[in-house]
């Protein structure tokens, strides 16, 4: 192969240099076809050492360069930033982790960690050798929003994205808007009314011109990329509307997890869920379930952290976050209507973090009494006449048997997602094991989803308390004017392209493609698969899936791996 | 074993003076803290628990309240404030009430009307009976022995005696009951373990090893000693105590009169005194029945005192009137306080311990009998 690349190695501080022999490394590579630099660095990310890189590029004409460092995920934004201003393409750069997968996993053995960072530069040498120059591309953006759901999270994201000058459309699929907010009677803190909050959201939502809400809808069809989306709903009239919007919010919200048949004693006229036994209490209706001398037992954690009430349940693994916090708070609430009332709360850990400590100890010295089971042996509910006898494990006894005669018990149900598997389909969002959408990053990119423009907001992501999912709303609502209020996105080119005359569409490209970014083309005669480069995310499925090899990945060549790994084998570059 | 929770535990103890159980979450500094804790992981949290919990059965058969001399480490350190101390206190005095089989224990410690019309009523029956049954007032020479004889006094020493230990013995039968349980006790143990009894009975060692201050500890001892003695003396004793021959100074009548008389005076002026001042964590909670019993403990030497100042300055009437008011106060301390009150303490902790080490020696006989049956 012709062209000069130039190699940086990487001592940073001693992390790497301590264990791997950079010297020697720098020896191996420099010997290589087409190296004309190899040198190693302190910290090649230090501005001197940017600087050197740069004036390496330009002095010597390099076509490619190499920095041999850490994780691609700490610095491969660095170092394509110095090849762009040393007038290089920037995807004419390669990382390679010499860090992680060397010195750090190879501590012990100075000599295989050395060889392998030599390995593993010499597959870079190969590649950039390989590399070509790319852009990437942009795609015109419409200042529109489709925000499906109405419950507080959708409403509230509704009005931040008005707010912003973005027109919005709210589909719901409910005949009322609210979502589950909107039957609280009694949030924490302050007793605020559920109904109050989204009323007064709703109010709102009316006032706004550019804010327009349809109930009983459902969204249908979805076509078109980032920026440009074209969504088909059907409204409550079974006519269908046409939707122009440049990115998606699902804030599709929860509900309360239903019990299996005889779960916690779940189908007992006196076993009731905490959502329905809050609606007695706020509702003024419990006056006539509960009686002065009366006791009440609260089963924490049912429906999530994998409790099992019994066979046939079907518990989240996941915690559900809000129910610690709502059971003390009903706690306080039973309390003040019925003080005579005794309450025993079953839980499996207290979770009531942040400001919901304030509850726990509330309930306590209101009188609540708590127990704490273990997970593994969750709490047996047997109905015994009247009453229901409780009987459960109490850690701190060392696991011995208490038994509670209870006159009511409650369920403390946590969250489960909404039925979406329809929206699922239409938007190719990826669900998680327990049935949340998930993010791309749990951590930096709570919001976003792998599919460009949509994005995931309030409890449908997880569970979340109110407060919670308002908070990641408006923080979609940001994310999503960012993208549309720059009028257009710059999107990556790592895109895969078909090469017409090889493909004979057989549509096994389209089966793998999880973005939904391949259609069939009429082409010169023949039908052949077709790429849509604001849909393509160069995940690569297509790639060796395509029984004629008619499909190449800009950026991850065939050509370019295959001398990757001749050059590992020990090859040459 | 399933036990059966009931929430009226709670509120029982409540009216026993436990304040702030509710606000224990169980984090066990108490136990961390507690200078007597070495034996488990336990203690005293898991008390306070059952107490929250409201397991009757459970802790009717804990002895643990009874191994807890209060020296408030828990209650200092508790985060909640929750006075586990305190607590444990509450528990012992509902634990006196649960255990009495007449329910009067439980009157006394949850109403003061109770309380102080018992010991109204005991008092009104000694001035009744010496209304009626009194000998002879002599008014030229002191003559106790003839306005009060000594042998009717003494029968009915006797008899008040006999009635506070039969009431004591029964309900540390129910004691036992609860805590031996069903489980197979061997019938040597309880003679093996009668020291134990003993040894705590008259010494209170184990307080020895509560708190970093030994001197609730030795005032303690000091003030049962001598009552103790005094009550031996008064049973056992009395013609050689109660003579209207006035002995010289020296005379080891006196003398003992004199020590005993000073000490039951002094220490329960401490006791009050740091109740006032609420110095330490043991005397930061007062309950009524707490006062009572250091009044009563006061108001007896003192009216002991004056009989005797009276009797020497020869002042017959007036030796008379003490004597009857002497006896007043001590009747209530004897029909009341010691079978029903706070006086059984002193039977229930060396007995607790003893019914501990009953336990231990059984179960050490049945592994030591093992290899032999075997």
């Amino acid at each position: 192969m012709e062209g000069k690349v130039g190699v940086f190695i990487c001592h940073c501080g001693g992390n790497i240099s301590d264990y791997v022999d950079v010297e020697k490394v720098k020896e191996a590579i420099s010997g290589l076809p087409g190296v004309v630099v190899s040198t190693t660095t302190m910290f090649a990310c230090s501005d001197a050492a940017q600087q050197e890189i740069i004036d390496s590029i330009e002095d010597e004409g390099l076509d490619g360069i190499v920095v041999a460092s850490c994780s691609p995920k700490l610095h491969l934004h660095t170092f394509r930033g110095v090849a762009a201003r040393a007038g290089l393409n920037p995807y004419r750069y390669v990382h390679v982790n010499i860090r992680e997968q060397c010195s750090w996993a190879h501590r012990k053995d100075r000599d295989a960690a050395t060889e392998k960072a030599v390995a593993l530069i010499r597959a870079g040498v190969a590649r950039a050798l390989r590399s070509e120059s790319l852009e990437r591309f942009r795609v015109e953006t419409r200042p529109s929003v489709l925000v499906v759901g109405a419950g507080i999270s959708g409403l509230r994201s509704a009005l931040a994205l008005s707010e912003m000058g973005l027109s919005v459309t709210i589909v719901e699929r409910e005949e009322e808007p609210g979502g589950f907010f909107r039957k609280v009677r009694n949030a924490y803190p302050g007793g605020l009314d559920g109904r109050e909050v989204v009323d007064s959201l709703l109010s709102e939502v009316a006032a706004r011109e550019n804010i327009t809400l349809f109930t009983g809808a459902q969204v249908v069809e979805k076509k078109g990329t980032v920026g440009d989306f074209q969504v088909k709903i059907r409204v409550s009239d079974g006519s269908t509307v046409t939707l122009l919007v440049g990115a998606v919010l699902l804030a599709t919200g929860f509900e309360p997890y239903e019990p299996a048949p005889g779960e916690f004693g779940f189908g007992h006229p006196r076993v009731v869920r905490l959502p329905e036994f809050l609606e007695l209490l706020d509702g003024g209706r419990g006056m006539s379930l509960l009686k002065d001398g009366d006791t009440v037992a609260f089963i924490y954690c049912v429906g999530s952290r994998g409790t099992k009430g019994c066979e046939e349940a079907r518990p989240g693994d996941y915690c559900s976050r809000y129910c610690c916090g709502a059971a003390v708070h009903t706690a306080c609430r039973l309390a003040e209507v019925f003080p005579g009332v005794s309450q025993y709360h079953l839980f499996r850990d207290m979770r009531t973090y942040g400001k919901l400590e304030a509850l726990y100890e509330e309930a306590s010295r209101e009188g609540a009494v708590f127990l704490r089971f273990p997970g593994d042996s969750p709490p047996a509910v047997v109905p015994d006449g009247e009453r229901l006898l409780v009987r459960s494990k109490d850690t701190l006894l060392g696991g011995e048997e208490v038994e509670i005669a209870a006159d009511l018990v409650v369920l403390v149900t946590g969250m489960v997602p909404r039925e979406n598997s329809g929206l699922v389909e239409v938007f190719k969002v990826p669900v998680g094991r327990d049935g949340f959408f998930n993010e791309v990053h749990p951590k930096l990119r709570p919001v976003e989803t792998v599919i460009d423009g949509v994005f995931i907001v309030g409890a449908g992501q997880g569970p979340k308390t109110a407060q919670e999912a308002v908070a990641s709303a408006l923080a979609g609502s940001a994310k999503c004017a960012s993208l549309l209020l720059k009028g257009y996105v710059e999107l990556e080119p790592f895109v895969a392209e078909v090469d017409r005359d090889l493909c004979e569409w057989c549509g096994e490209c389209e089966k793998v493609c999880p973005y939904g970014a391949i259609r069939q083309v009429h082409c010169e005669g023949k039908e052949v698969a077709e790429i849509v480069p604001a849909l393509c995310k160069g995940g690569g499925s297509c790639v060796p899936a395509c029984p004629k090899g008619a499909i190449d990945l800009a950026g991850f060549r065939d050509s370019q791996i295959r001398a990757m790994i001749d050059a590992l084998a020990g090859g040459g570059a | 074993m399933t036990s059966r929770v009931d929430p009226k535990v709670k509120e029982e103890v409540q009216r026993f003076g436990a304040r702030d159980l509710s606000l224990c979450f169980n984090c066990g500094t108490c136990t961390a803290t507690c200078p007597l804790s070495a034996e488990g992981p336990s203690f005293p949290r898991k008390i306070i628990h059952l107490l929250q919990v409201g397991l009757r059965e459970e802790l009717l058969s804990s002895p643990e309240p009874w191994l807890c001399y209060y020296c408030g480490e828990c209650s200092t350190s508790c985060p909640r404030e929750a006075n586990p101390g305190e607590t444990m206190m509450s528990a012992r005095r509902w634990l006196i009430a649960s255990y009495d089989c007449t329910g009067i224990s439980r009157k006394i410690y949850t109403s003061r009307v109770w309380e102080w019309g018992l010991i109204a009523a005991a008092s009104l029956l000694v001035v009744l009976l010496f209304a009626i049954f009194h000998g002879p007032i002599v008014t030229d020479r002191v003559a106790l022995n003839t306005f009060a004889p000594v042998e009717w006094i003494s029968l009915a020493d006797h008899v008040a005696a006999l009635f506070a230990l039969s009431i004591l013995g029964t309900n540390a039968l129910r004691m036992a009951r609860s805590i031996l349980g069903k489980n197979g006790v061997s019938p040597l143990a309880f003679v093996r373990a009668l020291p134990v009894f003993f040894v705590n009975l008259f010494t209170q060692k184990r307080w020895k090893e509560c708190g970093e201050s030994q001197r609730e500890w030795i005032l303690h001892l000091l003030l049962v000693a001598s009552y103790v003695g005094m009550m031996v003396i008064i049973i056992f004793f009395l013609s050689w105590f109660q003579t209207d021959e006035i002995h010289p100074f020296f005379h080891p009548q006196r003398l003992v009169g004199y020590a005993i008389a000073a000490i039951m005076m002094v220490v329960p002026i401490l006791f009050m005194r740091g109740r006032v001042r609420r110095d330490k964590e043991i005397h930061r909670f007062s309950h009524p029945t707490d006062w009572t019993f250091l009044i009563l403990l006061f108001l007896i030497a003192l009216t002991g005192i004056l009989v005797h100042v009276f009797r020497i300055s020869g002042m017959p009437e007036a030796t008379y009137a003490a004597y009857v008011i002497h006896l007043a106060v001590d009747a209530p301390w004897v029909l009341v306080i010691v079978p029903f009150g706070k006086w059984t303490h002193i039977v229930y902790r060396p007995f607790a311990l003893y019914l501990l080490a009953v336990k231990e020696y059984s179960l050490r006989e049945a592994v030591e009998g093992q290899p032999e049956t075997a």
